[in-house]
């Protein structure tokens, strides 16, 4: 056990200065760097998703959640000149209120009412930023969104430079991983694993269950406003389509084939998937059919996701070994 | 003294009356039986009970307080902590974090403490260990401190429900079914429990279809049928019950 905690880690501090060495690697090159970003921040979707399914619950608003982190910051942008060091926290937070105030009714439902009313949930929020056009200029969207900018202390680092939005990127993705891992490691994650294991149950020894999804919503959504505000001000403009439920979808997917059970599985999921849907970009939305394809056989031959790959390569070792004795 | 009071006590679902007018009361110390035949209305009151739901008529006090319209978290935090007539665990924990999550009400929770991992947290997540290990070892578990819920026998599942019933410190344990499903052997076993569990100090109301098991262990007895109690005293008393004998005609009432 220890030695397998030990070689996690061991891969993940790997992963991690393979991600920091990757522009030099890779020779700064531009496509490059844009999907590493991408990952960053498909990455944080899914884990801060992943969050609110160690209770039991998808989330198909979550999208809709970093949507609103998105145009909060590029509002605040457009209309004040505020940077996206300030939006950024500023968007987090909006974006937490509101998930904080729709979770109260949407916490109460269950399993697949929960689906249905959360899908509602990202559908409206999609909905208002393309109905008022004043505000959030319809489909359209909002454009202009400039990254920000560092000049203190002699350091003068513009943000419309790739490589340097590839380590902002990184950055915050890592933060968010971060703090979810020791949500999840501490007695918190040992009691939302509990409600999604028997709700009535956590009940009746004194957990508060309502409190706990609401904070785990609430957070999760945190995130993904965060993540929302970083989209906004990478990609300069926006529009309520990026943030419809096909995105929630796509995390869906990158969860549930990077598996269910440990924070390695969206982290590894949105990383594998995001590369291979770059591979696949000349299908066009064809791809949507892939991704479904994609799931069933994940369903179906490798249940449990990519992060059991390991486990089932040393059992298979163990077993030729066995054979060949 | 008296530590549960139920009292005129209704509980409908539209036009069905599961609890009628019930009323009685559990002394502190006591092991008090719920007997009558299937569908009476004894685990509704224990749903009614624990705040599963909202009583449409009556009171119930515990220790004096109103708890009628407490959910199960505050009720379980007043001191009622029940089991479910199926076996309902954390199934896919071990059995060791299976009662420690039972530990929660008095593990000086706080989120921020348990995201900065701080002293005090750290303090008391090993006295939660401590005492999780404790109650297995009073529960005769200790032997799957390590195992998954999901592969424990069918007895000792039952037990481990207990187990983190008791984790929860409660001053009134409520038992629905316990020895249900199980062999003589098990049933012995249980039997021995629950009153180790009554020497702690801890009031037992219990719910229960084996006639022996309620006859030899309950201090007193409440029969109710249709929702209403239609007898109460000690088992010698229930045993010659008229009322009792017609509301389980055709069962094996007093062959013990």
């Amino acid at each position: 056990m220890t030695e397998n905690t030990k070689m996690a880690t061991g891969v993940w501090v790997a992963a991690v200065a393979f991600a920091f060495l990757l522009p030099v690697i890779c020779g700064y090159d531009k496509y490059i760097l844009h999907v590493g970003i991408t990952i960053a921040f498909n990455i944080a979707l899914a884990t801060s998703m992943w969050l609110i399914w160690t209770l039991g619950f998808i989330s198909f608003a979550h999208a809709g959640f970093m949507g609103i982190g998105a145009y909060t910051s590029a509002l605040l942008f457009t209309s004040l000149g505020w940077s996206l060091w300030i939006n950024m926290w500023i968007a987090a937070a909006v974006a937490a209120l509101f998930a904080f105030v729709i979770s109260i009714p949407l916490m109460r439902t269950r399993a697949v009412y929960f689906f249905m009313a959360s899908w509602a949930v990202g559908e409206v929020i999609k909905r208002v930023f393309a109905y008022y056009r004043g505000i959030f200029g319809g489909w359209d969207g909002i454009f202009n969104i400039r990254p920000p900018k560092i000049d203190i202390f002699g350091l003068d680092i513009n943000f419309t430079s790739r490589v340097a939005y590839y380590y902002l990127a990184l950055v915050c993705c890592a933060l968010i991983v971060f703090a979810i891992h020791r949500i999840i490691r501490s007695r918190t994650g040992a009691i939302y694993w509990s409600i999604h294991e028997s709700e009535i149950l956590a009940q009746h020894v004194g957990i508060n269950v309502l409190k706990h999804k609401v904070i785990a919503f609430t957070t999760a959504c945190f995130f993904a406003g965060m993540t929302g505000a970083l989209y906004a001000h990478y990609h300069t403009y926006i529009n309520p389509k990026t943030f419809d439920i096909w995105q929630s979808e796509f995390s869906l997917v990158h969860i549930i084939v990077g598996g269910l059970s440990t924070l390695n599985g969206p982290v590894l999921g949105a990383t594998v998937l995001t590369i291979v849907d770059e591979l696949l970009r000349p299908a066009g939305w064809y791809r949507v059919i892939f991704f479904g394809v994609v799931i069933i056989l994940t369903v179906l031959f490798l249940p449990g996701g990519l992060e059991t790959v390991p486990a089932r390569v040393r059992a298979l070792v163990a077993r030729l070994r066995g054979r060949s004795d | 003294m008296q530590l549960l009071a139920i009292d005129d006590l209704s509980m409908r679902f539209g036009g069905l009356t599961a609890i009628n007018d019930l009323g009685f009361s559990v002394d502190q110390g006591e092991i008090r039986g719920l007997i009558g035949p299937n569908g009476a209305g004894k685990t509704t009151l224990f749903n009614v009970i624990s705040g599963v739901y909202k009583p449409s008529k009556g009171s119930i006090t515990f220790k004096g307080t109103e708890i009628g319209t407490m959910k199960p978290h505050r009720t379980a935090r007043m001191g009622i902590v029940r089991t479910f007539q199926s076996i309902t665990l954390f199934k896919n924990f071990s059995v060791l974090k299976n009662v420690m999550i039972g530990c929660h009400l008095n593990s000086n929770y706080s989120y921020w403490g348990a995201l900065f991992n701080t002293a005090k947290t750290r303090s008391s997540e090993q006295e939660n260990e401590s005492r999780a290990r404790e109650i297995l070892e009073f529960m005769g578990l200790t032997q799957y401190v390590d195992d998954l819920a999901a592969n424990l026998p069918h007895g000792h599942q039952r037990a481990l429900g207990i187990a983190i019933a008791m984790a929860a410190e409660p001053e009134l344990l409520m038992l629905d079914e316990p020895c249900t499903g199980m062999n003589p052997d098990e049933t012995a076993e249980m039997v021995n429990l629950i009153n180790k569990i009554r020497d702690r100090g801890v009031t037992i109301l219990l719910i229960e279809h084996d006639m022996k098991v309620v006859m030899g262990i309950c201090d007193k007895i409440t029969v109710i049928n249709f929702g209403t109690k239609i007898a109460e005293g000690t088992p010698a008393e229930i045993r010659k019950d008229e009322l009792v004998h017609e509301a389980y005609l055709g069962s094996d009432f007093d062959a013990p």
